[in-house]
């Protein structure tokens, strides 16, 4: 499972996001030799619970939201923020809730744009819109590193090189046709420990490319406390999902901090 | 949507209905040990139902935990109504299943759900492939005289059995299933009836007679 980053951006103060913004960060992604590869969609939705008695809201979750991942298509995630639950199951999921009638969706945004290749990297740089809408709510990009990807690409040139920080090794088995079998096996870089400096170092290189074009704001990622949610080190996309929950309250936060500013 | 028929056999008997079984299906069966979690929407949660004279009633909805090596939330809806369901002697019913993470009763639990029984099924099943998967159920069924013991469960109807037939159907197909599930059930009927859920028609009393004779085909002929 490649480790992802969720990063969303922060317009400067009294500043907004528009959609020059995204065309900018989308030439910069191409700037520094990103290959547009196609679109893709994520779609975060609010759920709120059907009460005979509104009275009593405070017994049920703050915040409880679904989100469906353009990786995982046959699968659904549920996110409960404040009580730090993170649940994967089938997409069939929304179905059996629809059903049961006691939550119903409120508001979805869509998170949707371009994705670019960028040498083990893939970038997804999308808008953030209410369903139904049009109007920019916030951009996001997502930054994944695909730890695996020169290992098979060693394989597939069917010669074997040594990478610089792939830790490897290799085992010869004689078999009884005199011939044998070299078995490569990879150490993928699974631990978010462990990829967090090369996360780091992109975001390093991303940073400078982007600064170059004066934008009035910039990109932040926070990582969410995966541990809370009872989630291992090794990333997974319930990981992914933790993330959209926690971006979208940054996104909130600063929309209605602006708006506070205004008033 | 599913197709369903139930009926009851005796402990004592399972044993032929699983060789019956075995020769239909010519597949080994499959185990089955599964934690039944049922849990209903508390008394605030759900959305309003209206009926007439301007009486306001309230959905409950209630939704199951199935858990054994992975957890399945099933919503087992309403079954369909009209002349011509009632004519047909297999219930047919919304049904939706979903797998789910370790966390769903957590879940649940958070968003205003209360436990309101546990069930353990322990026995077998077999799948045929006919117009639909058939899948034929036998278990015991358990409760639990302490919550989640599923190490201290005790029958509900010692001595008795439960049979379930099921085939997944869609509104499209549902007839050709029915059918096939209807000329499936002839097959067990020696052992057992089996009706539509919640129409109970007892054990068969050709049950002993169909049981020893099956026991005594199953070691076949010696020459």
């Amino acid at each position: 499972m490649p480790l992802k980053w969720v990063f969303f951006w922060q317009p400067n103060a009294g500043s907004t996001v528009n959609s020059q913004i995204l065309n900018e960060v989308s030439q910069c992604v191409e700037s520094i030799n990103g290959v547009k590869e196609g679109r893709w969609k994520a779609t975060l939705t609010f759920y709120k619970p059907m009460l005979r008695d509104q009275a009593l809201s405070a017994d049920f979750p703050r915040e409880f939201i679904g989100i469906s991942l353009p990786e995982q298509p046959n699968k659904y995630y549920f996110v409960l923020r404040f009580n730090k639950i993170v649940l994967e199951s089938d997409s069939s999921i929304q179905l059996i809730m629809e059903k049961l009638q006691s939550y119903k969706s409120r508001v979805a945004l869509n998170f949707e744009g371009f994705q670019y290749q960028l040498g083990d990297f893939q970038l997804r740089v999308g808008k953030v819109v209410p369903s139904h809408s049009e109007n920019l709510r916030g951009i996001v990009m997502e930054v994944l590193y695909y730890y695996f990807s020169s290992a098979i690409e060693i394989l597939k040139q069917g010669a074997f090189y040594i990478f610089f920080n792939i830790q490897y090794w290799y085992r010869l088995v004689p078999v009884s046709s005199c011939s044998f079998l070299l078995q490569v096996e990879y150490l993928p870089i699974s631990s978010l420990e462990k990829s967090k400096q090369i996360m780091v170092e992109f975001s390093d290189i991303w940073k400078d490319a982007i600064s170059k074009r004066s934008l009035a704001g910039h990109f932040i990622h926070i990582e969410p406390n995966f541990s809370d949610y009872g989630l291992a080190d090794h990333y997974t996309s319930q990981h992914t999902a933790v993330q959209y929950t926690h971006v979208t309250s940054q996104l909130i936060a600063s929309v209605q901090a602006v708006q506070t500013g205004r008033n | 949507m599913e197709c369903v028929v139930q009926g009851i056999i005796e402990t004592q008997y399972v044993e032929a209905l699983e060789i019956l079984l075995q020769g239909l299906c010519g597949v080994n069966r499959e185990r089955l040990r599964v934690h039944e979690i049922c849990l209903k929407s508390g008394p605030n949660l759900g959305s309003a139902l209206l009926m007439p004279k301007n009486f306001a009633g309230f959905v409950t909805s209630e939704v199951r935990l199935l858990c054994d090596l992975e957890q399945t939330v099933k919503h087992v809806g309403g079954a369909m109504r009209g002349a011509g369901a009632e004519q047909i002697s297999v219930l047919v019913r919304s049904m939706v299943e979903s797998k789910a993470s370790k966390n769903v009763l957590r879940l649940f639990y958070s968003l205003g759900y209360k436990l309101d029984h546990e069930l353990l099924r322990v026995g077998f099943t077999f799948h045929f492939e006919r117009a639909a998967r058939i899948t034929v159920t036998v278990s015991s069924v358990n409760k639990m005289l302490k919550l989640h013991a599923t190490d201290e469960a005790v029958p509900v109807t010692p001595g008795i059995q439960m049979v379930e037939v099921t085939a997944p159907a869609t509104s499209e197909n549902y007839n050709e299933v029915v059918a096939s599930v209807s000329s499936f059930c002839e097959y067990l009927a020696p052992l057992l009836h089996l009706s539509k859920p919640g129409v109970s028609t007892g054990v068969v009393p050709t049950a002993a007679a169909a049981a020893a004779s099956l026991m005594s085909d199953g070691g076949g002929t010696i020459l």
